[in-house]
């Protein structure tokens, strides 16, 4: 039996996120001319797989079989696999998880993993009615839950009434990261700047979320290269990230399966967190870098507890005290994350892959000092399903 | 001239006036659709119900075609509890999805340690904005949703549907 390899992620690019004026084909085509630029010993003919992450293709894009369309548009030739991947926020890390076994087994050589999304519809309605096919639908979102920020403002009340979580604490979250952001030309928000003033006076959302507590929703794409050590090394001189380990957990579709004591405590994304550092045979403490999925700025801050990096319940003061900047213990998000990038669904596992590949070769624009392993999250449904991969300049030995 | 032309945006001639169940907010409820139509037929009865399992007793929500524990198929119908307690909510004034009217008031429920459904996202009728309050007893109701049509052979026989939520225990 042939040795295992080791799997890499070599580089990567995104289009522009934001309220586009492209279809979802154009904007696969932006984000994997930006992987190549990134990359430039890369030929597509080097290209032996390819995995697309989307979820709205289906419906707003009238593209359910999504990966034929890309192969055309890109000019691939994949021999190995040719797949769409769709678990909504989490598909490209999905994809990456795919990628990472295909890769180590020898399956596969080169894969593109990519995510999409054309959120905007001609009439606004219609991206929020699509919402309500992207939850349990003949159940939740037959009560209205549509769009994501009623729930995540329950768990935010939740988080507050139990923790004594403060807005002012949020407020962090949304600040840290729009300094993040600066610099990001292709985020959904580029060129905004946010002070704590602003963060607080924010028209209302959905008590207690202002504007700048939720994320975008955004239309956009994103690419990256996963490969064997082998072909990474001929195509690029960068340091190598080694894709070190993933966990994925899922517990429930629907409301009624929730595993928390209450909406405060994720038990699920803490066991998805520990299969990942097993894996990677690291723990919180190793981690120098991490991009977690701040669709809300309780997102973060409840992240930041259930990931290990600070003791439960107290994820609020740990944002206010620094701790997430780019001297703090964890730098998190450390490219403006969701809520300054933007979040087109599947694409989203693949922009943090990029800002943390990029932070272990120490090319980063916000560069974090001697970054050796970074992590990446994603929760994705009604907060259902998380996603964890770990990445270090070291292969796991 | 320029009536007439808005007048001529028609989008999709085809399917004008047409029912498109993938486009349908509700659960397509008759036995035609799916294996679990007596929780439909329960609720019309003013039930609140789901399956409970013959081998092991799990008791699972939404209701089954396997159990989820022990994946047996030889489930029997129990009622649930229609009353619960509001945690915590969100009222939606701005932006609820279409089909439903704003305020748009969804609550956290517990139905309490000895229910077989601890928790239920529940959406709140009957229930002006600012009246709930978290700790607040809620119950369950139900009313109609919209019917759909079904091709039978050359006939449409049409699906008369109810659905559920909870109102304020005043
Ligand atoms: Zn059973």
């Amino acid at each position: 039996m042939a040795q295992k390899k080791n799997a890499v992620i070599v580089g990567g690019g995104t289009s522009k996120f934001g309220v586009r004026q492209a279809h979802l084909l154009d904007m696969v085509q932006e984000a994997a001319k930006a992987c190549a630029d990134d990359i430039p010993g890369l030929k597509p003919t080097d290209i032996d797989g390819l995995i697309i992450a989307t979820t709205m293709a289906g419906r707003h894009s009238s593209a359910l079989n999504t990966a034929p369309l890309v192969v055309h548009r890109l000019g691939l030739r994949p021999t190995s696999i040719c797949i769409r991947v769709d678990t909504l926020c989490a598909g490209s890390n999905s994809a990456i998880i795919i990628a990472k076994g295909l890769v180590e087994s020898g399956i596969a050589d080169v894969i593109l993993v990519t995510g999409g999304e054309k959120v905007y519809m001609p009439q606004r309605w219609e991206t929020n009615y699509t919402q309500l096919a992207v939850n349990d639908h003949d159940w939740d979102s037959a009560m209205g839950l549509g769009v994501p920020p009623p729930f995540f403002a329950m768990i935010a009340k939740m988080h507050m009434k139990r923790y004594g979580t403060t807005k002012e604490q949020m407020a962090h979250v949304s600040v840290t990261n729009y300094g993040y952001g600066e610099g990001h030309t292709n985020g959904h928000f580029a060129g905004r700047t946010l002070t704590m003033e602003q963060a607080l006076e924010a028209r209302l959302i959905a008590d207690p979320f202002g504007l700048y507590d939720c994320c975008p929703l955004s239309d956009g794409a994103s690419a990256v290269i996963v490969a064997s050590e082998e072909r990474a090394k001929a195509m690029s001189n960068r340091p190598l990230v080694y894709l070190r380990g993933t966990g994925q957990h899922a517990t429930h579709s629907m409301s009624a399966g929730w595993p928390g004591e209450t909406l405060a405590e994720w038990p699920h994304l803490n066991k998805a967190a520990q299969v990942a550092y097993k894996n990677a045979k690291l723990t919180p403490k190793d981690i120098d870098v991490a991009q977690t999925h701040d669709c809300f700025t309780i997102s973060e801050i409840i992240e930041l507890e259930e990931l290990g990096f600070c003791k439960k319940g107290e994820g609020g003061a740990f944002v206010a005290s620094g701790e997430i900047g780019i001297n703090g213990t964890i730098p998190t998000n450390t490219d403006g994350g969701l809520l300054v990038y933007g979040h087109p669904f599947g694409a989203s596992g693949a922009r943090q892959a990029i800002e943390i590949c990029k932070q272990l070769q120490g090319r980063a624009i916000h560069q974090v000092k001697d970054a050796a392993f970074g992590l990446t999250h994603n929760l994705s449904g009604t907060c259902a399903q998380h996603t964890v991969v770990v990445y270090g300049k070291e292969p796991v030995k | 001239m320029a009536e007439l032309q808005k007048a001529e945006i028609v989008g999709t001639p085809a399917l004008n006036g047409t029912y498109i169940s993938e486009m349908d907010i509700w659960p397509l409820e008759t036995q035609e659709f799916n294996r679990i139509y007596p929780f439909y037929d329960n609720l019309r009865a003013g039930k609140f119900t789901t399956t409970k399992c013959k081998k092991c007793g799990h008791i699972a929500y939404p209701p089954q075609v396997i159990c989820p524990k022990c994946w047996s198929d030889e489930l029997d119908w129990v009622e649930l509890p229609q009353r619960a307690k509001v945690v915590t909510f969100t009222e939606t004034q701005a932006g609820a999805p279409l089909g439903f009217d704003s305020p748009l008031i969804i609550a956290w429920l517990t139905f309490g340690d000895k229910s077989p459904l601890k928790h239920l996202l529940g959406r709140i009728v009957n229930c002006k904005e600012g009246e709930l309050k978290d700790g607040d007893e809620v119950k369950f109701v139900t009313f109609s949703v919209p019917a759909h049509p079904i091709e039978v052979k050359k006939d449409t026989k049409v699906c008369e549907r109810v659905f559920y939520a909870f109102e304020r225990v005043k």
